[in-house]
């Protein structure tokens, strides 16, 4: 650690190195070329696909981008080539201008990088876990501490809501739905050049357009808040059934009152109906909010990027991890949330 | 805009599925079981070392507590024996008293029994003595009965004998 005054030049020097790249960024950005006349922006702009897009097998990506067998390289290399080839990259040009982008089939498989990404922060959760909890030892060491505060945290979240007991038998699902939240949406962030940098593109290869990246954050495909959201609403459903029994969709199905003919039953009915469609919704609900999120922050980020490349993206950073955690928890907290409601429905 | 342009696709889902089961299971299995015990034996073996300590502290107070009956039950005990002692020794001290006072008062009254014994029998001698006297006297007259002045020399002699004797 560097003393006091050579710390503090340090840090001054750092601050005049980003603001230098800040103004850098902002002069040879998108906004910057435009107002200054002229030359290309650095970086050139980037396309946007919602659909998830198939990275292995490479004849599957190939044909979601419509390139013949021959051009099909993941190398900066054949981009290269391709850019140098006149006739091709102008192909390549026009097909951009077209985004000629063929999503998947809705029963096509390949593995998009989307499902690439959910592995890798799959992994990354079970490295996280499995090395916290190697030694179990009673007096945790620094890595089991973090592991076993991160834990606690969300337990004591679960029990917030649930009470000790009733946390304690969801925490399982609940946390792990709020790692794999939380682990695909931070991946990107930590992992920027592998997410950003590499994929299957054309261009010159200093600045390939990447048409496909190799990895890109799984909230940003629609599938994957869709599974989570499923996940979610079996669980719900399965502890309201297993608590409550049949007498569980008495909430859904409140027809007792108008078999008895009276008039206050009509009410009753139609609030169970309204119930229904509101618990049927939430899967929805659950699905859009955060793959908007995370789409809304990758777009962000690539954006930024393109309009000022460099070092505003710090900022964007910053917000995306919070953004990141906020999801995180709303997805577990909403079903902790749900599930209380689940079980204890008699009440109200 | 149909479904798959927002990207749905039944395998895709699928796999989502699978992936997130099979995370759970793994972190059931290897992290949030082994961990969770390990927390929560933590949690007994701090609880008891807690409650382990209150209880050395419960009781050391109460042998404190103890202890300090136990002291203050001897000084009672002590206080007690000291009374009884001042209070024995005291009776022995007013019974020795007494018995001296009433030795003395029953060496008195013996003494004073005695002395009035003696003069009794005294003042009985005298009397015997007078008649002896009396007698002697009468013979004396009866031998000098001529001589009035005899008689008067007679009598002092008598009374100055008595007087002496008396004295005597």
């Amino acid at each position: 650690m560097p003393s006091g005054a050579v710390a503090k030049r340090l840090l001054l020097l750092a601050a005049v190195v980003m603001a230098a790249l800040l103004i850098a960024g902002f002069v040879v950005g998108a906004i910057g070329s435009k107002m200054f006349g002229g030359a290309d922006p650095f970086l050139a702009q980037p396309e946007i696909h919602l659909p998830p897009q198939p990275v292995f097998p490479f004849s599957a990506a190939a044909k979601s981008l419509g390139i013949k067998p021959e051009t099909e390289h993941p190398s900066p290399a054949a981009a290269e080539a391709e850019a140098d080839h006149p006739p091709a990259g102008e192909a390549a040009e026009h097909a951009e201008d077209e985004h000629h982008f063929t999503p998947l089939g809705a029963t096509e498989f390949a593995v998009t990088n989307t499902l690439l990404s959910a592995w890798l922060a799959s992994i990354a959760i079970i490295l996280f876990f499995v090395l916290g909890a190697r030694k179990r030892a009673m007096v945790p060491g620094r890595f089991q501490g973090v592991v076993e505060s991160v834990m606690e945290a969300v337990m004591n979240f679960a029990t917030g809501v649930l009470g000790a007991e009733m946390a304690r038998k969801v925490f399982p699902v609940v946390a792990t739905i709020f790692f794999f939240v939380l682990f695909n949406a931070w991946i990107a962030l930590f992992l920027v050049p592998l997410y950003q940098a590499v994929g299957l593109g054309s261009g010159a290869w200093w600045n390939t357009q990447i048409q496909i990246h190799l990895v890109r954050p799984a909230g940003t495909d629609l599938n994957m808040p869709l599974a989570l959201a499923l996940i979610s609403f079996v669980f719900v459903e399965y502890w309201g059934i297993r608590t409550l029994g049949l007498g569980y969709f008495k909430k859904f199905f409140a027809f007792g009152k108008l078999f008895r003919l009276k008039p206050s039953g009509l009410i009753d009915a139609f609030v169970g109906i309204l119930e229904l469609i509101s618990e049927l919704v939430r899967v929805v609900s659950f699905t859009f909010r955060l793959f908007g999120n995370m789409t809304a922050g990758e777009i962000l980020v690539v954006m930024i990027t393109f309009l000022v490349p460099f070092v505003a993206n710090v900022f964007v950073f910053g917000l995306e991890l919070l953004v990141g955690l906020i999801q995180a928890v709303i997805f577990a907290g909403l079903t902790l949330v749900f599930l209380s409601l689940a079980v204890h429905h008699e009440e109200h | 805009m149909g479904l798959t342009e927002l990207g749905i696709n039944l395998p895709l889902l699928i796999a989502y599925l699978v992936t997130f089961v099979i995370l759970l299971a793994i972190l059931y299995q290897f992290a949030f079981k082994p961990l969770l015990a390990a927390m929560d034996q933590r949690t007994a073996r701090i609880q008891e070392g807690l409650s382990a300590a209150d209880r050395a502290r419960d009781e050391a107070a109460s042998s404190q507590a103890a202890i300090e009956e136990q002291l203050n039950e001897a000084r009672r005990e002590g206080q007690r024996l000291m009374d009884q002692a001042r209070e024995a020794s005291q009776r022995y001290r007013e019974g020795e008293m007494e018995r001296a006072r009433q030795e003395a008062e029953a060496f008195a009254e013996r003494a004073r029994a005695d002395i009035q014994r003696e003069r009794d029998a005294a003042l009985e001698q005298l009397r015997a003595s007078f008649g002896d006297l009396a007698i002697t006297a009468a013979e004396r007259v009866i031998e000098r009965s001529l001589d009035r002045q005899a008689h008067e020399e007679l009598i002092a002699q008598v009374l100055a004998e008595g007087e002496t004797w008396r004295r005597g």
